[in-house]
């Protein structure tokens, strides 16, 4: 009885620790951006970033800057995606103490957020993005310069086959745009071959610097995000023999084992505490399969798929979810050789603590949770000058499902101009 | 074991209370912290710039051919940036100009402050001015020269170690001809890498 009442003080103790996860935090702000209501989308993370732990701070900035370039503040969201630019950059590659130790007892999520490579590929994608928004030509093409740098630091010149789900066709075509732009033909057809080994659809017939065209981007439903599974639980002593209650992910109520193994023999007076944490990935619901651009209130093709970063970063998650369960299953160890081998003291302070963080474990899912799931492209040639341009959406059975408020959009005389337009789920 | 413990937490906590320091620090020996781009970069590529062009002797040449006078220039509005790094670039031109001036080498018109000019005689050509005392109209100098280059970079990143190599061209064109006056490159490739473990 007395077991149960200290692990419960404890559970609520962990409540009361804000132990929240980022899929749950992030909840509100992708409701409301999703919705188009970037200014709330932006008021509930100017909370988050307010009271963010280091840990996180910087990937809220990055989703801030992403909500506020949509929103058009296209120099707010230059600040806050390069302020956690050169945060990423600064810890890329390197360890702290302190990290490898909260990690290996407390959670993943207690280091600091490293973005996967795409995210970082995508991050100068939108600066430049933001910079071109902004009307700042030369800022959009040193962002371009950067993409490609990205590019070939993490899928190298040519991308191996292997890889090829881990590219971002999106970046390499914004970039072959801005090459195209700027009459550099040879470079804006390097980056256009590679997009089309994987959307031929998308990329046009021949690069060219003398055409007038408007290039469609739209963004099409949510990204994945990584939920919390947990399985959770406690080893106790009855008449001599040692239990196993468990809470398992998809079982509803307790499983009970008995246990014989000698590692759980110890008795620390309150029981054991047991928890295994993994984030798994869940493709968010969409609305709409497919958009048509509207441009100066004729409704032109369909916008073809140039990029499925819903895939991408369901492979990146495969490829490292070995470690992350691997990290899991060590840290379990230490919280439940923190409960039965130390002795004393020093042994009886070490399991409450160990308890506490059991308890209050809980999956890393921190994840770039604004971007899209898809990118498609449309282009055509125009007349220079201004055209309002605005996307119709429509389900798998061709039903329209809404359609996008209107941009205007300058396309001067012999350039291409990208009319980026964020999209609803 | 302990007296250590207690005295390394100390000396922790008083460096954590140390006081905000603030120092200057000699342009002459800095140094770049990163294999990015810094001031020191600025200032060695402008002292060179400036020596190869009063090396070059253009300016005493256009002197003795225009009974003394010094060769005027306009500056671009910036260095072309093919960086990967958001560099202002206007500052290597700036530098470049003060020097030029101070050293006698050559006379700049101001490009950036050709609409504040005109509105100001626009204003005073009208009767709100006293005509003796406002500024004429119709004597702007038109430069002969225009100064203009770029500065490009090829960075290689592995692991922790950056290399980056930086190639900064600059010319002086003759606005008649076309024809390059003077033509210099600053070049220079620098590593660094960081530490594996932060704090």
């Amino acid at each position: 009885m007395i077991r149960k009442t200290v692990i419960t003080a404890l559970a609520v103790l962990a409540v009361a620790a804000g132990c929240a996860t980022y899929t749950a935090r992030m909840n509100d702000t992708g409701v409301y951006y999703y919705d188009g209501e970037y200014d709330r989308a932006i008021d509930a993370l100017d909370e988050l970033v307010l009271s963010s732990s280091n840990e996180d701070c910087c990937l809220f900035m990055l989703e801030r800057g992403k909500v506020r370039l949509a929103a058009g503040m296209y120099d707010s969201a230059i600040v806050d995606m390069q302020a956690a630019e050169r945060r990423f950059d600064e810890i890329e590659g390197t360890a702290s103490v302190g990290e490898i130790l909260s990690t290996s007892i407390v959670s993943e999520g207690s280091k600091e957020y490293q973005p996967e490579p795409h995210e970082k590929i995508l991050l100068n994608t939108y600066l430049l993005l933001s910079y071109w928004g902004a009307g700042d030509r030369g800022g959009a093409y040193v962002e371009r310069n950067r993409v490609i740098n990205r590019l070939e630091e993490y899928l190298g010149i040519v991308t191996a086959e292997k890889d090829s789900l881990l590219d971002v066709p999106f970046a390499r075509y914004v970039a072959a745009v801005l090459y195209e732009n700027e009459g550099k033909l040879d470079d804006a057809r390097i980056e256009y071959s590679r997009v089309e080994d994987l959307y031929p659809e998308a990329v046009p017939w021949t690069p060219n610097s003398h055409l007038t065209e408007i290039v469609v981007l739209t963004e099409m439903g949510r990204a994945p995000v990584k939920i919390s599974r947990e399985i959770r639980g406690y080893f106790e002593k009855v008449n001599g023999r040692t239990f196993g209650y468990f809470t398992l992910p998809g079982n509803a109520g307790q499983q009970v084992y008995p246990v014989t193994s000698s590692f759980l023999s110890g008795d620390a007076g309150l029981g054991t505490v047991f928890t295994f944490t993994f984030p798994e990935y869940v493709r968010m619901p969409r609305g709409a399969v497919s958009c048509r651009p509207v441009i100066d209130g004729v409704e032109t093709g369909m916008a073809v798929t140039l990029d499925d970063l819903e895939e991408t970063a369901m492979e990146a998650f495969r490829r490292d979810i070995g470690t992350i369960l691997l990290k899991s299953a060590l840290r379990t160890y230490l919280q439940l050789l923190a409960q039965n081998k130390l002795e004393g003291d020093v042994g009886r302070i070490a399991s409450v603590v160990a308890k506490f963080f059991s308890l209050v474990e809980r999956a890393d899912t921190r994840s770039w949770q604004t971007l899209p799931s898809e990118i498609a492209v449309f282009r055509m040639e125009i007349e220079p000058g201004s055209h309002e341009v605005s996307l119709r959406y429509y389900d798998a059975s061709g039903r329209l499902v809404c359609e996008s408020a209107g941009r205007q959009v300058w396309v001067e005389k012999g350039k291409k101009q990208i009319a980026w337009m964020p999209g609803p789920p | 074991m302990f007296r250590l413990s207690a005295a390394i937490l100390c000396l922790l906590l008083l460096a954590g209370c140390a006081p905000k320091q603030t120092w200057d620090i000699d342009l002459e020996t800095d140094t770049a912290e990163d294999a990015d781009y810094s001031s020191a970069d600025l200032l060695s590529i402008s002292d060179n710039m400036v020596a190869s062009i009063q090396a070059n002797g253009f300016s005493q040449h256009y002197a003795a051919a225009h009974n003394g006078q010094r060769p005027v220039m306009i500056l671009a509005r910036a260095l072309e940036n093919n960086t990967d790094e958001h560099i202002d670039t206007r500052m290597i031109l700036d530098k470049v100009r003060t020097a030029l001036i101070k050293n006698g080498v050559a006379q700049f018109v101001d490009d950036q402050a050709f609409d504040q000019a005109l509105d100001q005689l626009n204003m005073q050509a009208t009767d709100l001015y006293d005509d003796r005392k406002a500024a004429q109209l119709g004597r702007f100098v038109g430069a002969h020269y225009i100064m203009r280059g770029s500065i490009g970079n090829i960075r290689k990143t592995e692991g922790r170690e950056t290399k980056n190599y930086f190639l900064i061209t600059m010319t002086i064109v003759d606005i008649e001809t076309l024809l390059i006056t003077w033509i210099d490159e600053v070049e220079f490739k620098r590593g660094s890498t960081k530490g594996s473990v932060r704090w």
